[in-house]
């Protein structure tokens, strides 16, 4: 092999399941140290794709026509042991979720050392000293002790470095890199990718880098290629795709992936309507763990929305943001505090008095998914909150408020009928929206109403936000680590970090000028695509 | 919706599943069709004729006592699925709420129960048997309470186990925003979702009663003679076995296999055909 062959040539590559072609006629390169971006929504066969290159192909996909090269040989006509070298080897794959790849019952010093005994003659001694050494190379900070660790008592980024670390062992010549930061907090995102790409550099791999984030394409990647339903439709070197996209999906999906023209109508300014509708005063929950020790989720917390206004609560996983939210709608016992709604302390009164209230204080969960009921259809699940209104109790009002809702959260009527699983995570995610708007509450939680959702699917839902905001004149609480979305959407920031309120402000004011440090932390992790494209 | 159409068009692709039903539907025509299927009274000894082997008059011999075997085995099909299906069906009934109470609301009581239920658990199935039926005396009904009594503790803690995950499933949080009530919770959003094992476990369990009904009657705690019970039966021929008279205990004693394993194959295939996670590999 001569240094200029690509370490990685697909060609014409198009993949089967059944009667079903999920790839078509794919062709790319990867040329030694080269950082290459696959972009793509969900369903786009990114994944298949990884998973070809190493022969991997989950259940029963086949290599219809093309082929794959990697460092010049085919992999076609290699056999079965040099496939087996070239996954473990020569191609390494890292994918979401590295607590779930680790052993959970072992240390993850013992589980990186047995890889290194599986491909080179080591002491037992001697593989412990190399795993910390390499530890320490991928940035895990005291990894004598590290090595001790289970994986369930590392972080999420922690797992991933772990995961890396397994991945260098061999020396691969390529990365692939499956949305492997998914989930991960922007710091720790920053954090891993900068690794993970200044070692590529170092040691001249190939890395491809599949992800839905152009943020992460903007920052890392030299090339871009992006894929929708099984082919690639552009192709770019990425300062030429960020400045003017080729294709008009190319478009649609940059324009998706830019914060909103910010401020939305200012809440209005009488002296009666800027009088808080929901005041949340020295808030306190703390957790116990099983050990006694004391987890001070949200302590002393206090802050005020106006009606018509969006606060927003950033801050990273762990920093107590969804518990303030859960204490607000009293799905969690606060320890202390107070949380008025107009005037009055609804955290002390009963359970059956604070059910009246339900009516105008609701929430919008995470997950679109696991947050409805998976036996109950649309229909049922948006006129459940209907029986906390006495005035909804006739069958056809109910089914009018119900159709009235869906139709304000912009899904057809004939969702009605159906039930969650055979939605998508956008038409979920609507559902749950048009679930707690169903009563007219005055006020709404929001947690996390953005993450996890393809980019178009996530512009959609910030449009959608935006338009209830002014139709509505919600007071809404906006928790989200997705600062993109707060441009987008929020009046005012509440940055949070250990269950403290840090920086409080407009805005324009926090991403401006922010005072905190740990505020121009977390606006320093985020990978804005317009840092890049203005 | 899932219906029984829908269900027996299910079956029919599946071998094992269509065998298992063919059996059930063996016995279902046993228990409606006995008195026309019989050749002679179930019950009706005939000294003169004891222990004779099978033959054009007696298709599979006869006992002991001289009573027909092939009829005692399709009316001994009423009474052991009788006692199956009823204790079951009690147990299902007792223990599902059990174990939605006491998986959804934790507190002391909740405990209590569990200890009760582990104690019923712990007992030896016979000794426990042997107890209750000799305190309450050797009829099929009593039968059919002790085995209620062994199962209610199982579909409870089924049921518990389900509902212990679900009840901090987001979807219940969000019900309870949406302002229901613990009630509601319970049987509206936790049952609905925990129910899949417990009817599995039903044919399961219907399987596990009538061998336990043929294993009482066999130790001599289940039901009487002359009554036709196929442990009983079994019992009864098992002396004669090793004088080289087999068919007295062999026959009732394939029917047992043939009825258990009908269940348990019906029970898998209806494992496969409630849950979801079965649809997606298909």
């Amino acid at each position: 092999m001569t240094p200029d062959t690509p370490l990685l040539e697909v060609d014409n590559l198009s993949i089967a399941y059944g009667e079903d072609t999920v790839l078509h006629g794919v062709t790319l390169s990867l040329a030694r140290d080269e950082v290459l971006g696959i972009v793509g929504e969900t369903g786009a066969g990114k994944s298949v794709l990884a998973r070809a290159m190493l022969d991997l192909l989950p259940g029963g996909g086949r290599v219809v026509s093309g082929s794959i090269r990697v460092a010049g040989q085919d992999l076609a006509d290699m056999s079965e042991a040099a496939r087996r070298k070239l996954r473990g080897g020569t191609v390494a794959l890292i994918g979401t979720d590295a607590k779930s790849l680790l052993d959970p019952v072992r240390t993850v010093g013992v589980q990186v050392a047995d890889v290194m005994r599986a491909h080179r003659k080591l002491g037992a001694a001697d593989a412990r000293d190399a795993a910390i050494d390499l530890f320490r190379k991928v940035g895990i900070v005291d990894p004598e002790k590290r090595a001790d660790a289970y994986p369930h008592q590392l972080s999420g980024g922690m797992a991933q470095r772990i995961v890396i670390a397994m991945a260098l062992i061999t020396g691969p010549r390529v990365i692939l890199a499956d949305d492997a930061t998914l989930g991960l907090d922007a710091t720790i995102q920053v954090q891993v990718l900068d690794l993970l790409v200044a070692r590529c550099r170092e040691f001249g791999m190939g890395a491809m880098i599949i992800t839905h984030d152009l943020g992460i394409v903007a920052r890392y990647c030299d090339r871009v290629e992006i894929m929708r339903e099984g082919r690639i439709v552009e192709k770019a070197a990425t300062p030429d795709f960020l400045r003017a996209p080729g294709t008009p999906y190319g478009v649609e999906l940059l324009g998706a992936a830019r914060a909103r023209p910010a401020p939305m109508a200012r809440p209005a300014t009488t002296v009666e309507a800027r009088r808080p509708l929901v005041e949340v005063v020295g808030l306190v929950k703390h957790f116990k763990t099983s050990s006694g020790h004391v987890i001070r989720a949200v302590d002393d917390v206090s802050f005020r929305v106006s009606p018509g206004e969006t606060l927003a609560l950033v801050g990273e996983s762990g920093s107590g943001k969804t518990t303030v939210g859960q204490c607000i709608v009293r799905l969690l016992a606060s320890d202390s505090g107070a949380v008025l709604f107009k005037n009055q302390n609804v955290l002390g009164i009963p359970d059956r008095a604070f059910r009246t209230l339900r009516r105008d204080i609701q929430m919008v969960f995470q997950e679109p998914y696991v947050a409805l009921n998976p036996r109950w259809t649309v229909e049922r699940l948006v006129a459940e909150p209907l029986g906390l209104d006495p005035d909804m109790v006739s069958p056809g009002a109910r089914r009018a408020r119900v159709r009235e809702m869906l139709d304000l959260v912009r899904l057809p009527a004939r969702v009605a009928t159906s039930f969650p699983h055979e939605l998508t995570a956008g038409e979920q995610k609507r559902v749950g929206m048009a679930r707690a708007l169903a009563t007219r509450p005055a006020f709404v939680v929001f947690d996390e109403p953005t993450t996890a959702l393809d980019i178009r699917v996530r512009a959609q839902i910030i449009d959608l936000v935006r338009d209830l905001q002014r139709e509505m004149q919600l007071a809404t609480l906006f928790i989200t680590h997705d600062l993109n979305s707060v441009r987008s959407l929020a009046h005012n920031v509440a940055v949070m970090r250990n269950g403290k309120i840090v920086e409080t402000g407009e805005t324009e004011r926090i991403f401006a000028a922010p005072s905190h440090d740990y505020t121009r932390m977390l606006l320093g992790a985020e990978l804005p695509i317009e840092r890049f494209t203005a | 919706m899932k219906t029984i159409t829908d269900f027996f068009a299910f079956v029919l692709r599946r071998p094992a599943a269509l065998f298992g039903l063919v059996l059930l539907f063996i016995q279902a025509a046993a228990i409606v069709l006995a008195p026309l299927l019989a050749t002679h009274s179930p019950v009706d000894a005939n000294p003169l004729a004891s222990l004779q082997p099978p033959s054009a008059e007696h298709w599979l011999g006869t006992d002991v006592s001289g009573m027909d075997i092939y009829s005692r085995i399709i009316f001994a099909t009423r009474i052991n699925l009788l006692i199956s299906v009823v204790a079951v069906t009690v147990a299902f009934i007792v223990g599902v709420p059990i174990g939605l109470l006491v998986g959804y609301y934790r507190s002391w009581a909740s405990t209590l129960v569990m200890r009760i239920l582990d104690f019923i658990q712990s007992f030896p199935v016979f000794v426990l048997g042997m107890a209750l039926v000799s305190v309450m005396g050797q009829e099929i009904w009593n039968v059919a309470i002790v085995l209620a009594v062994l199962f209610i503790p199982i579909f409870a803690r089924l049921i518990r186990a389900e509902a212990l995950s679900l009840r901090d499933r987001p979807f219940i949080a969000a019900a309870r925003c949406s302002g229901a009530t613990d009630r509601v919770i319970m049987f509206r959003h936790i049952l609905p979702n925990a129910l899949s094992p417990a009817i599995v476990q039903i044919s399961i369990s219907i399987g596990m009663a009538i061998l336990l009904t043929a294993g009482l009657s066999f130790i001599g705690a289940g039901v009487r003679m002359p009554t036709p019970e196929w442990g009983l039966m079994v019992s009864g021929g098992s002396q004669q076995m090793i004088l080289g008279v087999w068919w007295v205990a062999l026959f009732p004693g394939l029917a047992i296999v043939f009825s258990v394993l009908s269940f348990a194959v019906m029970a898998d295939a209806v494992r496969d055909y409630i849950d979801p996670r079965g649809d997606r590999l298909r």
